[in-house]
C-alpha cells in the first residue's frame, strides 16, 4: 500500500481547487423521468419529415415511394422511421467530422453499433485485490493526468477501457496497479494522440516509483495480453452523435459529458454498452436541466431515443447510478471530474443545483 | 514473456523468405491447427513500441473483428523484447497451403475455366473492397500473397504490412517483383488504393494467360512493357511531380486487349482495361469493379436469381 503513495500524493495535490464561479441557476423543476412512449412517434414524425424534405436529400422521397398508400397511416409512418433515423445519423456523423465520405456513413454507424457489443465485458467482476474504491482512486488519478497532458477526451475513454480489459487478461499485483493504469493511458495516447509524453515524464508523475524499464515491460505485457486489440468505440462518440440527432443544447451536451465521465469511476458501469451509457447520460442531463421544450426538439429527441428501443430498463438503471454519483460527486475523494466540469468552459455543469437534490433525482429514477 | 509464442507454436518448416523477412509454418500446440508465423523486428527507443506499429497492428486486429471471408485470419499477436533497441512483433496468421501462383501452375492444360476466373476475381475484389473501405491498401498484391484454399476460397494475405515492416525493410534491401507495380509507383509519383487495382488487373490477365502480363527487368523496362500494351499516355496525364520525362518512351498506340489476353470475353476485356488505366484517378475502384457487367452476364447467377 505504501507503493501507492504517489497516487495519493498526486490526488491530494490536485484537491478541490476552486476553479468555479457561482452560477445562477433557476430552481430546477423536477419532473418524473419516463421513457418517451412509443405513441409520440405518431405526433412527432411529420415535423421531422417536413424538415428532411426541405433538406433535399433523396432518402425520404425514396421511402415515400416505397409506401405510396398514404403517409397518414400509422403503419407507413412506423415503416418510415428507420430511414429518418438513418438520414439524421448520416447528417450528424458528417457534421461532427466523424466520417469523411457520407456514402460510408451508415456502414460506419452500423459498424460501431456492432463492435461495441464485442468490446463489452461479460461482468463487472474485478480481480480480488482490486475493489471498486481502489478502482475509483486509480481512474480519478488517470483523469487528472489525462487533463494535465491536454489529451483528447477519446484518449481517456480508451485508456479506461484498456484498463478494464487488462485487469481481466493479465495478472497485476496491487503494487503495480498504478503502473498498469499509466501504461493504459500511454497506449491510448499512442493510438489517439499526435503528441506523446516522454516515458521519463510519466515515471516522474509516478514519483519514480517505477523505472522506465518496468513501464516498457508493462507496455509489452498489456499489448500481448490484449493481443493488440486497441480499437474501441467510446461512449463519447455515441453521446455527441445522439446529441446531434436530438438537437440538444450546448449546456445539455456538457451536462451529459459530465455525467458520462462520472460513469468511468463507477465499477458497476463496466457491463453497459457505450451507446446505453451515452443515452442514459443524455436523458438524465435533459431531466436535470429541464430546458423549455419545442415540438421540433421533442421530435428530434424521440428519433434519437429510438436507438434505445428495447433497452429502456437498462438505460433507467444507468441513470439511477449516474444520478447518485452526480449527487455525491463534490464530497468524494475522487472528485477530479467534478472539478473539471465546474469550469466556465464547461458551463459549470457539475455545480448545477439540479444535481444536488439527490432525493428528487433518485425519486425520479426508481 | 519471451517464450510464450515459441511455447504455444511449434515451428514445422520455413516457408519462404517473403519481402519482409522469414515466415515459418508452425503448429498451434493447443488446437493442432497450422499457422503462419511472421516476425518483424521493430526499432524501439526509450518510448517503447513506435506509434506506427501500435496503430497498424491495432488496425489489423480491428479488421479481424469483421471476419471477412476473403481476408486471411490474424489469430494472435505478440511483442517480445530482443534488446534495448529492438522488439520482435510476431503476427500469427492462419495457414493456407496454396497460393494463386501454385493454383495457376497446378491447373490442368487448357487452364482455368472462364467461370472459375470470374469467381476468383469476384472474391479477390470483395476482399480488396473490404480493405479499401477500411482505409487499408495492400501495396504489394501478387499471386504469391493471394491464397486459395482447397475449397477454392480466396484469401488476401500480407496486406497492411508494409508500414509495420518499414523499419525492417530499410535494413535489408530485398528484391520485390516489379511485375504487378502500377505506373505511378514505377514513376515514383504519389499513390493510393488504386495501386491494388492495377495489380489486380495484372493478375486478372495472368489467370487467362497463365504467365505474367508485364515482365519488366527494371523500372523503365517495366514501364516500356506496360506502354506497349496500353499505349503511351497523353501528355496531360503524365504526372508533374516526377523526374522521368515522357519523352524517354516511344509514342506507342494501345494494342487491342484480345491480342494480349486472347481467351477473355468482351466485358472481361473492358473491365481489364478499366483496371489497367494509366491515370490512378480514372482507374476503376474495387466496389465499382464488382458492379461491372462482366460479373452480371453470368448464366448461373441469373438462374439462381429467378
Amino acid at each position: 500500500d505504501e507503493r501507492r503513495a504517489p497516487l495519493r500524493t498526486w490526488a491530494n495535490a490536485c484537491g478541490p481547487i476552486d476553479r468555479w464561479q457561482p452560477v445562477e441557476v433557476d430552481e430546477p423543476r423536477m419532473a418524473p423521468v419516463k421513457m418517451e412512449p412509443e405513441r409520440k412517434w405518431v405526433h412527432n414524425c411529420p415535423v421531422i419529415l417536413s424538415s428532411s424534405h426541405s433538406g433535399g436529400d433523396g432518402c425520404v422521397e425514396q421511402t415515400a415511394l416505397l409506401y405510396p398508400h398514404g403517409l397518414q397511416s400509422l403503419h407507413s409512418l412506423q415503416a418510415l422511421v428507420p430511414s429518418l433515423l438513418r438520414l439524421e445519423v448520416e447528417k450528424s456523423l458528417e457534421a461532427l467530422g466523424l466520417i469523411w465520405d457520407r456514402s460510408y456513413a451508415w456502414d460506419v454507424f452500423l459498424d460501431i453499433m456492432r463492435t461495441q457489443t464485442r468490446n463489452m465485458l461479460p461482468n463487472a467482476d474485478l480481480p480480488q485485490h482490486f475493489t471498486d474504491a481502489t478502482r475509483a482512486v486509480l481512474v480519478n488519478w488517470l483523469i487528472q493526468v489525462h487533463e494535465m497532458m491536454h489529451f483528447q477526451d477519446e484518449t481517456l475513454y480508451l485508456a479506461i477501457h484498456l484498463l478494464n480489459c487488462s485487469l481481466r487478461h493479465i495478472k497485476v499485483t496491487t503494487a503495480n496497479l498504478q503502473l498498469l493504469g499509466m501504461v493504459c493511458l500511454f497506449l491510448a495516447a499512442k493510438k489517439e494522440e499526435s503528441l506523446l509524453p516522454e516515458v521519463s515524464g510519466l515515471c516522474y508523475l509516478m514519483d519514480h516509483t517505477y523505472t522506465k524499464h518496468q513501464l516498457l515491460r508493462m507496455e509489452r505485457k498489456v499489448l500481448c495480453g490484449l493481443k493488440f486489440n486497441l480499437s474501441y468505440s467510446p461512449p463519447l462518440h455515441f453521446l455527441v452523435l445522439l446529441a446531434s440527432v436530438a438537437r440538444c443544447s450546448a449546456k445539455a451536451v456538457w451536462m451529459a459529458r459530465y455525467l458520462l465521465e462520472l460513469s468511468l469511476l463507477e465499477g458497476q458501469c463496466l457491463v453497459f454498452l457505450p451507446v446505453q451509457l451515452a443515452g442514459a447520460a443524455l436523458c438524465l442531463s435533459r431531466q436535470v436541466l429541464q430546458e423549455p421544450q419545442t415540438p421540433e426538439g421533442e421530435a428530434a429527441w424521440c428519433l434519437a431515443s429510438s436507438i434505445h428501443v428495447g433497452s429502456e430498463t437498462v438505460v433507467l438503471r444507468i441513470m439511477h447510478i449516474l444520478a447518485k454519483a452526480a449527487a455525491t460527486a463534490h464530497a468524494q475523494e475522487t472528485c477530479a471530474t467534478f472539478i473539471k466540469f465546474s469550469s466556465p468552459e464547461t458551463l459549470h455543469v457539475s455545480r448545477h443545483l439540479g444535481l444536488k437534490n439527490i432525493s428528487a433525482l433518485l425519486g425520479v429514477c426508481p | 514473456m519471451a517464450n510464450t509464442t515459441s511455447v504455444q507454436y511449434e515451428p514445422v518448416a520455413e516457408i519462404g523468405g517473403g519481402a519482409y523477412g522469414t515466415v515459418y509454418k508452425a503448429r498451434d500446440i493447443e488446437s493442432g491447427q497450422f499457422v503462419a508465423l511472421k516476425s518483424v523486428r521493430v526499432q524501439t527507443d526509450q518510448n517503447g513500441l513506435p506509434i506506427s506499429t501500435v496503430r497498424e497492428v491495432a488496425l489489423l486486429r480491428r479488421l479481424e473483428q469483421f471476419d471477412h471471408p476473403n481476408v486471411v485470419r490474424l489469430m494472435d499477436v505478440c511483442a517480445t523484447q530482443r534488446s534495448d533497441q529492438e522488439t520482435k512483433v510476431t503476427l500469427v496468421f492462419e495457414h493456407v497451403d496454396q497460393d494463386l501462383k501454385t493454383y495457376l501452375e497446378r491447373a490442368p492444360a487448357p487452364g482455368l475455366s472462364p467461370d472459375c476466373i470470374k469467381d476468383l476475381m469476384r472474391q479477390l475484389l470483395c476482399g480488396l473492397a473490404f480493405l479499401h473501405s477500411n482505409r487499408v491498401m495492400h501495396r504489394d498484391l501478387k499471386p504469391e500473397n493471394i491464397l486459395v484454399t482447397s475449397q477454392g476460397q480466396v484469401k488476401l494475405a500480407d496486406f497492411g504490412l508494409a508500414r509495420i515492416y518499414s523499419c525492417h525493410m530499410a535494413l535489408t534491401p530485398v528484391v520485390v517483383t516489379l511485375w504487378y507495380r502500377p505506373p505511378e509507383v514505377l514513376l515514383q509519383s504519389s499513390y493510393a488504393t488504386p495501386v491494388d487495382i492495377w495489380s489486380t488487373g495484372c493478375i486478372f490477365a495472368e489467370m487467362f494467360r497463365r504467365k505474367p502480363l508485364f515482365c519488366g527487368e527494371s523500372e523503365v523496362d517495366q514501364l516500356g512493357k506496360i506502354f506497349e500494351v496500353i499505349g503511351l499516355p497523353p501528355e496531360d496525364e503524365w504526372p508533374t511531380d516526377i523526374t522521368l520525362s515522357r519523352k524517354n518512351f516511344p509514342p506507342l498506340m494501345p494494342r487491342p486487349i484480345a491480342d494480349v489476353v486472347s481467351e477473355i470475353n468482351e466485358q472481361g476485356g473492358k473491365l481489364l482495361l478499366n483496371m489497367l488505366t494509366f491515370d490512378p484517378l480514372k482507374r476503376i475502384s474495387a466496389l465499382n469493379a464488382l458492379e461491372h457487367p462482366y460479373f452480371h452476364d453470368d448464366e448461373t447467377l441469373t438462374q439462381t436469381k429467378s
